[in-house]
């Protein structure tokens, strides 16, 4: 489902900053994988790097099998096809709940209004926000804000599924409401692949789990081998500052 | 306790309503000194002559064409027919019958008059006004429309769209109005005119380059102030508005654009107050636009204190109730 072959990353301004060196990674179809790794590690980066809101420096990039570094492809047409979550939930304030999850839908799948309104009450309901459909977003707590901002992803009826720390910016007792929508969402098959602090969810949900540092991939592994057995110090490293 | 509510009429303190005192007394003494002033000066207000300067009744008399006789005088309602015959020829004129100065069987002679009447016409300063807003309007939404595509282009990476809005923006934020009102009649009215009549097509009026004028200098302000508005909307917006597949246009109409436009919207009513007061330079191109007909009305009646004065009042309206209809789309939006 996506490739990722020999992907770097610099930043140059204001001075050289290499986020991403030399990284690979392979996710089948209906696999999920948490990225972890210490802040400034690349992880994000290489996320967003998946549906191009960063354009990798060098390297290439297959999403379904397209090239999305490739200058012919139609980007917006894979970014409909790859759902994301961000920190920071970027619900649109001018729109109400209901209309933040039927917009993209009506203006890119060209969808009716009716269709649109309908998927669109099927994911808030899946998300648990039904009854909040026509309140503004700055009027819902961070989780429903999140829950609703991963009901929005998914009525575009995305292959994959891009969370980047989805609930680093939550209050404590607002990460288990999101947690449990995103372990829902892995039960059923679809591709995922996380930032998250969240080791429970790691150990819990992901096939696979890869640990960066430096803008690389220093280990990749099952949850069992990573949390029990990691072969790295820098992973032993991190794995004991954080556990 | 009981005192300290003693000192309280309205809500406040005693003191706020002295001063509310001393304000009015001030405005009253300021208007003295200015009416006294005049007075010393051996001015003659004459504020019941201003009114033919909004509406006046015309005096319109009804001539004969042609030589002859009256033939028949037939009134219907509140409209009079005169039949004309003579020489072969007949003619016949409707009029209102209020005034009319011939009876049948007169013989009359062609320019003589054979009715008057009175109708209501628009006076200087009306008509002015009305030319003020149709320049202001027009100047409004071509700079609008101006303003939203340079602040695009202003914010885009390709080079080319990115120079041309900062050169525009410079060029014109850089000169004064005056000089690019001149310009754009003088130097650009004559050059495109003259192309026009070479090629057999009519010229452009005036108006239409105080427009452009106006319009170029309204939208080179508003290309900034669009600018900072779509900057100052988070990047996670585009972000989350293109991970869904939008395209940057669709993302610019549906996210950004009417997130921007309610941050925008008050310096964006100050700079088309600030045309609606800019468009009283287009004078200087022959425009009778609001300021040059009240200069007109000096020439023609000598009561420049008069007329000024009212010209000032006529602009604060202007002004006055566009700011009162931006701060009424500005609660609207609020609530929506």
């Amino acid at each position: 489902m996506i490739q990722a072959k020999n992907v770097y990353k610099t930043f140059y301004a204001p001075h050289a900053i290499h986020a991403l060196v030399d990284v690979s990674a392979d996710i089948a179809a209906g696999e999920v994988v948490v990225v972890i790794g210490p802040s400034g590690s690349g992880k994000s980066t290489f996320l967003r790097c998946l549906n191009r809101l960063e354009h990798a420096t060098s390297g290439h990039i297959y999403i379904d099998g397209i090239d999305i570094l490739d200058a012919r492809t139609d980007i917006n047409k894979v970014r409909a096809e790859v759902g994301m979550v961000f920190q920071s939930f970027n619900l649109f304030p001018h729109k109400s709940v209901l209309e933040n999850v039927t917009l993209a839908q009506k203006v890119v799948r060209k969808r009716s209004g009716g269709a649109s309104t309908e998927k669109a009450m099927a994911l808030l309901k899946k998300v648990g926000i039904s009854d909040k459909i026509d309140v503004f977003p700055d009027q819902l707590s961070g989780g429903q804000q999140q829950r609703v901002a991963i009901a929005r992803a998914l009525a575009m009826d995305p292959k994959v599924m891009l969370f980047d720390e989805p609930t680093s910016a939550l209050d404590p007792e607002m990460i288990g409401e999101v947690l449990d929508v995103m372990k829902t969402l892995a039960r059923e098959g679809m591709t995922m692949v996380c930032v998250t602090h969240e080791m429970g969810f790691a150990r819990e949900v992901a096939d696979r789990v890869i640990f960066m540092d430096a803008g690389a991939i220093v280990e990749a592994g099952t949850p069992e081998h990573f949390f029990t057995n990691p072969t790295h110090d820098r992973t032993k490293l991190f794995l004991s500052q954080i556990l | 306790m009981r005192e300290g509510n003693d000192h309280r009429v309205t809500g406040r303190p005693l003191h706020y309503n002295r001063w509310v005192v001393v304000f009015c007394f001030g405005v009253l003494v300021f208007l003295g000194l200015f009416y006294y002033a005049t007075q010393k000066i051996q001015y003659v207000w004459r504020w019941n002559r201003t009114p033919i300067y909004f509406a006046y009744q015309e005096e319109i008399h009804v001539t004969s064409t042609i030589d002859g006789e009256v033939s028949a005088i037939t009134v219907e309602g509140d409209k009079a027919r005169i039949t004309v015959t003579g020489n072969g020829e007949e003619e016949t004129y409707t009029t209102p019958k209020q005034d009319v100065r011939v009876s049948k069987g007169e013989f009359i002679s062609p320019g003589d008059t054979l009715a008057t009447y009175k109708k209501w016409k628009a006076g200087l300063l009306v008509i002015g006004l009305w030319i003020t807003l149709k320049i202001s309007v027009l100047a409004t939404i071509i700079g609008v429309i101006i303003g939203i595509l340079s602040g695009l282009m202003r914010i885009s990476e390709n080079p080319a769209l990115r120079w041309s809005a900062v050169v525009y923006v410079e060029l014109i934020r850089g000169s004064p109005l005056m000089v690019q009102i001149l310009i754009w009649y003088f130097v650009l009215g004559t050059l495109i005119n003259d192309l026009l009549i070479a090629n057999g097509w009519g010229q452009i009026p005036a108006l239409w380059y105080g427009v452009a004028s106006l319009a170029c200098f309204a939208g080179a302000y508003v290309s900034e102030i669009v600018r900072a508005g779509i900057q100052s909307i988070h990047r996670g917006q585009t972000e989350a508005a293109r991970s869904l597949g939008m395209t940057y246009g669709q993302s610019m109409r549906h996210i950004i654009l009417p997130q921007a436009l309610r941050r925008i919207l008050p310096p964006l009513a100050g700079q088309f107050i600030s045309l609606v007061k800019d468009s009283s330079l287009l004078g200087i191109i022959a425009i009778r636009e609001l300021t040059k007909a009240a200069r007109e009305a000096v020439s023609a009646s000598l009561q420049p204190f008069e007329i000024y004065i009212l010209l000032g009042l006529l602009y604060l309206v202007l002004t006055f109730s566009l700011s009162m209809y931006v701060q009424y789309l500005e609660r609207r939006m609020a609530t929506s």
